[in-house]
């Protein structure tokens, strides 16, 4: 048992203990792809292109480039290049809770506190041509938490996935979840607010306070500069990021469906003086699309999906489309684990519902969240001197045939499918042989044993994510 | 020679012992012990191959290979024995009540949700503090701490001699103590207090804020905010009150300031890498002290860890495996799998990296698998004197009382633990142990502790939600892992498959969630909150869905395995069980072997 025991420790050793270490280690270095189909989305279509990375950016894109001895070099022939896919909706990498659900105000709390860089989700976000996430705070409270920009840096220590200088976002929520309609239990005390009116109203109240807020930290340090015996105002993490938002110095990404609650924003916003960046949802978006682009905001909507609550039933599949058409910035989001995976595929849908072009629809994953995000000067095209954060398909990545080679964030490789295909053999034996081990052999008898199986337990088929998570922050 | 060294030893404890004499001299009976030829681990020197060590009132009066036993000693054959300094588990919360659950009665006030599933507060309560139970950094392990009691006794038949004893609560949990684990009044197990500040992560709950593991956050944050305004504002107000209007006194920002002075360190459970993570970037956003319990992850911030100096409290409550919840649930993941493996192998890889720790017992229920896990660190690769440091003066210099205690040097605080064997080995028997110079009873009956009754099993629950449509009773599976106060496990069967998110045990009353999928035309799967309460093998409680009105649940589970160590069938009481297949848990040694001899000389 012994030998077996020490044996399995010099195997785990082998295999590398970190779950998706393999493909996150190789760093830096000069990488050239030779021979593809480039899917620049500012720059339009190359082809027969090559793409040279260097120091982590995009240091040259054209035919028949050269690179160091050194350099890997990838035939891409017959494979397309599309930028890393942007998420302007995920919940993915959060641990616990993705709700503070207890004030109607949590613009203290932050998803960075949560990041949970080891969610294999994560991964398999990845395997879709996904690089980058917005990370949102649920939609419980009408001001909701601080939001996380990140790149799926998997495998990697946490710190690595910050998005560094992407402007810090947080989260607003109109309409039903705000004012709980859904949630409440017959008997029991309801939180405020409880209408769209109210919801209107907390927010309004909050933005008063962080004026007066800002105020009063000016007057102290007015008054300090001659008078040195005072006592500061009280540090205020909730109104704190407030202040930022008046002060145009952090994004507001807001949660909505119908066209009156999003009139509503504008005009509060328009009150403060602040902007929204962008809607989230929006699925009554196409009615006040002029109005939305007046303001300058974006829309990160679903392409088709709809219908799951009261406020979600004027969807139309062309929302997308008329938006973009009336000059929005439009984005297509998951808001799910398992639709981030197949992000081009929803875009194509932009083509059918709405008649957008090829170019366009790939914008809406792609440059126009990198906007939405702040981002843009840093990712979303293929253009030299970005961020080498990109994917290569094996078909067009509109086609439904399409799937993810290789991706690409700051020019490592972060997803290799064929690596990925080699290893699990390797990975099955390990399993066997971890198995075989003391101490995840369960025990028989006593204590978490396995249990006689109750007669009406049928196992019933594993959901999916957007069978019932239709806003994971709801559920959750 | 012989002589001169006695003469040595005997000065010296004169001299320390002068001033405690008439404390001492009200306890009836003999306080002079002699154990003698044994083999003496003192860890601040060399092993003593053939040794003497004399208790004198308390303290430790002489040790060495040519000490005579004093002739006012019950003298003790240590022949085949090895005395090693008291073990010290690093983090417990031994000897502190768990709070009377006061369903509804959420002090504070404000929120509509308050016992909203007629959930208790977990924490202590401080009277008129500023904060809501579960935030309030003044309460004292010391003011709670009571002598005695199942927990303190198993710590003690597992070798146990002193702890460091913290509050139960959420989030700001209150501060530490030191104690020995014998003596009969609070005072007199008290070695020190208050140690550290203990910092967790349970969301208070009950529709009270913080309900999120991101709220958790903000609101340490917060109170760290507030409670340096609190030392900027009485500074400027005590050099200059007039003119200034005085700030309001407050007991829990008080209690902050030893932290943000990095007087007294901030203790965090942090068990998984990001955890720890999370803890080093609070340390060094606020520059306290930090120490880290938990750890099973550490190694893999060895790095950090030494480069801020920060000791983890290792918990030797390595993860086990329990069966699935249901014969054809999912297979594990590889990662869980790994995790078994590798847990034993974090100490021998800390003291490889440098970082300094101590073990601690980590909430286990089976007191018998604190040396036994020790021992199986020792297999994976810690060396056994770095293990026997990590029992003794490891976790007293962590704690501050390595003056004092975990070393056998004459002046010491008499805590001995006697074995019959090496302590690392399979058939070591805990023969004699020593607290405060006395020894104490070994009884092998008293070996479980946590929960009253533990959780942990597999229970057929039958939940009943009336008013949901066509079906309204359910069958499921439920599979809890108890450890300590926390509560894992899955829920399987017709409401779906899901993993618990937050569960806690307090004493017999439990309270977990659990996505469920109900059944119908519109699938939605939804958190259900279970709470109830356990009586042997049977629960009942309520289960409150969100969006649905209240249902109820019944459970039950096939009657917990015998204490460790039992043959099998030896304590069955007539259940029925399936087939015992050879040997299928490592079985702790020394499990529920009595002690030779007799413990009281």
């Amino acid at each position: 048992m012994k030998r077996l025991f020490t044996h399995l420790i010099s195997f785990a050793l082998l295999c590398g203990l970190g779950g998706g270490a393999t493909f996150g280690q190789a760093r830096g270095g000069e990488t050239l792809i030779r021979n593809a189909t480039i899917l620049t989305i500012t720059r339009g279509r190359l082809e027969n292109a090559d793409l040279l990375v260097r120091n982590g950016k995009i240091a040259a894109i054209g035919p028949n480039l050269r690179a160091g001895t050194n350099a890997r070099v990838i035939d891409a022939t017959g494979k397309f290049i599309l930028p890393g896919i942007i998420d302007a909706h995920s919940h993915s990498m959060m641990d616990g809770s993705v709700n503070e659900c207890t004030q109607s105000v949590t613009s203290m709390t932050r998803v960075q506190d949560i990041l949970n860089p080891t969610a294999i989700n994560l991964y398999r976000e990845l395997a879709g041509g996904v690089t980058s996430l917005l990370l949102l705070h649920g939609s419980c409270n009408a001001i909701g938490g601080q939001s996380s920009t990140v790149k799926i840096k998997y495998g990697r220590p946490v710190e690595e996935f910050i998005f560094p200088g992407a402007p810090p976002g947080i989260k607003f929520a109109l309409g039903e979840n705000p004012k709980r309609t859904n949630f409440n239990v017959p008997g029991l005390q309801r939180r405020y607010p409880a209408t769209r009116m109210g919801v209107e109203e907390v927010i309004r109240e909050a933005f008063t306070r962080a004026r007066d807020y800002r105020a009063a930290w000016a007057d102290y340090r007015e008054q300090s500069r001659t008078n040195k015996n005072l006592i500061p105002p009280r540090r205020d993490i909730t109104l704190e990021p407030l202040v930022e938002i008046l002060e145009g110095k952090r994004y507001v990404h807001s949660h909505c469906y119908r066209a009156d609650e999003i009139l509503m924003l504008i005009n509060l916003a328009d009150e403060f003086g602040f902007k929204v960046r962008t809607f989230q949802h929006v699925l009554e978006g196409y009615k006040v699309a002029t109005e939305i682009a007046r303001h300058g905001a974006g829309a990160s909507t679903f392409a088709d999906f709809w219908g799951y609550k009261i406020e979600a039933y004027d969807a139309i599949p062309y929302n997308a489309a008329i938006m973009t058409r009336k000059g929005v910035v439009v984005s297509i989001n998951s808001d799910s684990d398992e639709r981030a995976r197949r992000l081009n595929i929803d875009a194509a849908k932009m083509m059918k519902y709405g008649g957008l072009s090829e170019e366009e629809a790939l914008k809406l994953i792609t440059w126009n969240p990198a906007w939405q995000l702040g981002i843009q000067e840093r990712v979303g095209s293929i253009e030299v001197g970005k961020d080498a954060d990109f994917a290569i398909w094996n078909a067009h990545p509109l086609s439904v045939y399409a799937r993810v080679d290789m991706t690409f964030i700051d020019g490592d490789v972060f997803f290799d499918r064929e690596a990925d295909l080699a290893r699990r053999p390797q990975l099955e034996q390990e399993r066997k042989t971890l198995e075989q081990a003391e101490a995840n052999r369960p025990p028989a008898r006593g204590e978490g044993a396995t249990p006689p199986r109750p007669p009406s337990a049928i196992r019933r088929a594993y959901t999916h994510d957007d069978d019932v998570h239709y806003e994971e922050d709801n559920q959750r | 020679m012989l002589a001169a060294l006695s003469v040595v030893a005997l000065t010296a404890s004169a001299l320390w012992l002068a001033p405690a004499r008439r404390a001492s001299a009200q306890r009836a009976g003999v306080d002079t012990y002699a154990i003698t030829n044994a083999r003496v681990v003192t860890v601040s020197g060399p092993v003593i191959e053939r040794g003497t060590v004399v208790v004198r009132e308390g303290l430790i009066a002489a040790v060495g290979e040519r000490v005579a036993a004093p002739p006012d000693a019950r003298t003790i054959d240590g022949t085949g024995l090895t005395i090693y300094p008291g073990l010290i588990d690093a983090s417990t919360t031994l000897g502190i009540p768990r709070p009377t659950p006061t369903p509804g009665a959420t002090p504070g006030g404000g929120g509509g949700f308050a016992g909203l599933f007629g959930q208790s507060a977990p924490s202590a309560v401080s009277p008129n503090s500023t904060q809501l139970p579960g935030l309030q950094p003044e309460i004292s392990a010391a003011d709670l701490v009571r002598p005695g009691g199942n927990e303190i006794e198993a710590a003690r038949n597992a070798g146990i001699t002193a702890a460091q004893t913290a509050p139960r609560g959420n989030i700001f949990l209150g501060q530490s103590a030191f104690i020995n684990l014998a003596g009969d009044t609070p005072q007199q197990m008290i070695v020190r207090s208050p140690v550290a500040l203990y910092v967790g992560t349970t969301p208070i709950g009950g529709g009270q804020y913080p309900g999120s593991l991101m709220g958790v956050f903000s609101s340490v944050r917060q109170l760290l905010l507030d409670a340096q305004r609190y030392r900027e504002a009485n500074a400027v107000y005590e050099r200059s009150p007039r003119g200034l209007r005085r700030p309001e006194q407050d007991k829990s920002l008080a209690a902050l300031l030893p932290v943000l002075s990095r007087q007294m360190p901030v203790v965090m459970q942090a068990d998984s890498e990001r955890q720890i993570a999370r803890a080093l970037e609070l340390a060094r956003e606020f520059n306290f002290q930090l120490v880290i319990a938990g750890g099973t992850e550490a190694h893999k911030v060895a790095e950090r860890l030494k480069a801020a100096n920060v000791p983890v409290l290792l918990s030797l409550n390595f993860p086990r495996r329990t069966a699935a919840a249901s014969p054809d649930s999912d297979p594990e993941p590889l990662r869980i799998l790994r995790d078994r493996i590798e847990a034993p192998k974090t100490a021998g890889r800390l003291a490889a990296a440098g970082v300094r720790f101590a073990f601690q017992s980590g909430g286990m229920t089976q007191m018998n698998d604190f040396l036994a896990n020790a021992a199986r660190a020792v297999e994976g690769g810690l060396s056994p004197m770095d293990a026997v440091r990590a029992l003794t003066i490891r976790p007293a210099e962590i704690l501050g009382v390595a003056q004092q205690l975990g070393t056998i040097e004459v002046g010491k605080i008499a805590n001995l633990t006697v074995t019959r064997g090496d302590l690392f080995a399979k058939d070591r028997r805990i023969t004699h142990v020593f607290i405060d110079g006395r020894p104490v009873e070994l009884r092998p009956a008293a070996t479980a502790t946590g929960g009253a009754t533990g959780a942990s099993g597999n229970w057929t629950l039958n939940v009943n939600l009336p008013g949901s449509g066509e079906q309204s009773e359910f069958t499921v599976t439920l599979n809890l892992q108890q450890q300590g106060e926390n509560l894992t496990g899955s829920l399987q069967g017709p409401l779906g498959s899901g993993q618990i998110g937050s569960g806690s045990v307090t004493g017999d009353d439990i309270r977990f969630n659990v996505p469920v999928t109900l059944p119908g035309p519109a699938t939605q799967t939804t958190d259900a909150i279970f709470t109830g309460t356990i009586t042997g093998n049977q629960m009942r409680g309520s289960v409150q869905i969100v969006g649905r009105g209240p249902g109820t649940f019944t459970g039950t589970r096939p009657a917990p395995p015998a204490e460790g160590g039992r043959p099998p069938g030896a304590g069955g009481g007539g259940r029925t069980r399936p087939a015992a297949t050879p040997t299928p848990t490592p079985t702790p040694p020394g499990g529920g072997t009595p002690p030779d001899g007799a413990s009281n000389p």
